[in-house]
């Protein structure tokens, strides 16, 4: 386990990058009456990865859905790459291959095989023909076995995914994102359920696919120190609401804003996360 | 049980008591009807083993047309079923689809036989399009059921990625509903074969035209022959189908290894 050193924020240094998703007071909710995510204001610079964290229900995998345009808010603004998330609108339609969502039910075709589900992920990419006869170049065959050696799943190919271990099955899922050739990786809880090890190995290999491609990866968790350990920055969500941001830089935190988050309630939640 | 679940025994058995006054139901008549019973089956058991050659060749032509009616018959349903569904269309696509196949569904199989021999004469043919009407109304009603039922995390992921309608149909609808349209034609091929025995009653071909003869004829013997090859072939089936069904639907759904004793 990592430990995490305060430095003093006055020594803090300012890098400008270009924010990849932004958003502005947003509000959303799933019926009319109870609201998931409350005023939420994010900036995620490109190329880093950002972490979530909260309780179950505190409203993360909304923000993922908001993101990816999956949902709209009732209130607010979102941006993605410039462009206003809404997957029923042509234009971000055209541009959501770029971003590689992993829910946390991974969603996957049971009944077909690794290497077929790996290949949805260029399905925007092929012509009409060639989707209704599943006809995939051989580049893009070749490209998915390229991709599923480096998750782990060299051999596997042709294994159907009901077959395959709860990790396999993300590895997978992850699979599928890369082979969209993202710029944006959205992950919901994907190492939730797996022992140590295996998480680990799944977080080294988004980390590392981040590092080479320069993607940008949003990753929702419930483990603050796993959160701690992999990500540039971890925003604390509770009830909807951002109520803490940390920067983080190596072994320390270089940046840590509490809005309008109490100490008590810090230290309330710190012990709450303890606990689990 | 709480007092809810009583009123409601006692609304059904009421509910029965009043239908079988309405329908002149008669316990009487049922009990002095058993000795004319009896008679029939006592007939029924002189099978006539000379016929079993002509009765197997008058099966062999009810599975043909079984068999081409149940698959003609998916083939047309399939993408009604894809137009019929709500998950996946709008209420001005699935509703007039809808209700053209409640519409084919109104007719029962013998009456669309009916209907074909009068429009192309009497024989297999007649029978064939009415097994496909039937099956067209039947599978992509139970089909677009059970499109509306396939676990949406597929869907939801596949589509986040802006994959086009029918990429989504072709990839993730198709696949994760295979088992249950397995599972239809199998269960349409079976209820066709018995179908199909009756539809020679109305001169649409197949076996039962032979046993509408002998029954004509008081000849039951006769006809207790052609049932007997239609009971063998109808166990023979369900035989396939459990075999197909363990292979194929089975373990794709539970992920695990079905061993043949």
């Amino acid at each position: 386990m990592k430990l995490i050193q305060m430095t003093n924020p006055s020594s803090l240094s300012i890098i400008s990058t270009k924010k990849i998703i932004q958003m502005n007071d947003v509000w959303t909710s799933y019926d009319s009456k109870n609201y998931a995510v409350h005023g939420i204001n994010l900036s995620i610079d490109k190329g880093t990865i950002y972490a979530i964290v909260g309780q179950s229900g505190s409203g993360k995998s909304t923000l993922l859905k908001l993101m990816n345009g999956m949902m709209i808010p009732s209130k607010g603004t979102i941006k993605v790459d410039y462009q206003t998330p809404n997957m029923n609108d042509k234009k971000f339609k055209s541009m959501m291959h770029k971003i590689g969502y992993i829910p946390q039910s991974l969603g996957l075709i049971k009944n077909i095989s690794v290497l077929e589900n790996t290949l949805i992920g260029a399905l925007p990419r092929l012509g009409k023909i060639q989707s209704l006869f599943k006809k995939f170049p051989q580049e893009e065959i070749q490209e998915a076995k390229k991709i599923l050696n480096l998750v782990g799943l060299s051999g596997k190919e042709e294994r159907k995914t009901y077959m395959l271990s709860g990790g396999e099955k993300r590895r997978v899922a992850i699979a599928r994102a890369f082979m969209q050739k993202p710029t944006i990786i959205l992950a919901d809880e994907i190492v939730s359920e797996l022992d140590h090890i295996t998480a680990k190995e799944i977080m080294n290999l988004i980390a590392d696919a981040q590092k080479r491609m320069n993607l940008t990866a949003i990753m929702v968790h419930h483990d603050m120190q796993l959160a701690l350990q992999y990500a540039n920055r971890v925003a604390v969500i509770k009830e909807g609401q951002k109520i803490l941001e940390i920067g983080v830089e190596g072994d320390k935190i270089v940046d840590f804003q509490t809005g309008d988050l109490t100490s008590q309630e810090l230290m309330e939640m710190y012990s709450d996360e303890s606990k689990k | 049980m709480n007092q809810k679940n009583n009123l409601m025994i006692g609304l059904i058995i009421a509910l029965i008591i009043v239908f079988s006054y309405n329908i002149e139901a008669s316990p009487i008549d049922f009990i002095e009807g058993i000795p004319n019973l009896t008679i029939v089956i006592e007939e029924m058991s002189q099978v006539d083993a000379d016929l079993f050659e002509i009765a197997f060749w008058a099966m062999f032509e009810t599975i043909q047309m079984a068999f081409i009616g149940t698959i003609v018959g998916v083939v047309i349903a399939l993408p009604l079923s894809m137009l019929a569904a709500r998950n996946l269309n709008s209420k001005f696509v699935y509703a007039p689809v809808r209700a053209v196949l409640a519409a084919v569904r109104t007719f029962p199989s013998i009456l669309w036989a009916i209907l074909f021999v009068i429009m192309v004469g009497g024989g297999a043919f007649a029978g064939v399009l009415a097994i496909i009407m039937y099956t067209v109304g039947f599978v992509a009603k139970l089909q677009y059921e059970a499109i509306e039922t396939i676990d949406s995390d597929p869907v939801d992921a596949v589509s986040s990625i802006g994959v086009s309608k029918w990429q989504l149909i072709r990839y993730v609808v198709i696949p994760e509903s295979a088992s249950h349209l397995l599972s239809q034609v199998l269960y349409m091929f079976d209820y066709n074969v018995r179908q199909s025995s009756i539809l020679g009653l109305v001169g649409a071909g197949g076996i039962g035209f032979y046993i509408l003869g002998h029954i004509k004829w008081f000849e039951y013997g006769k006809a207790a022959t052609f049932m007997i090859v239609i009971f063998i072939t109808v166990l023979i089936i369900d035989w396939i189908s459990v075999k197909v069904r363990d292979k194929y639907i089975v373990k794709s759904q539970h992920g695990m290894e079905i061993k043949a004793k």
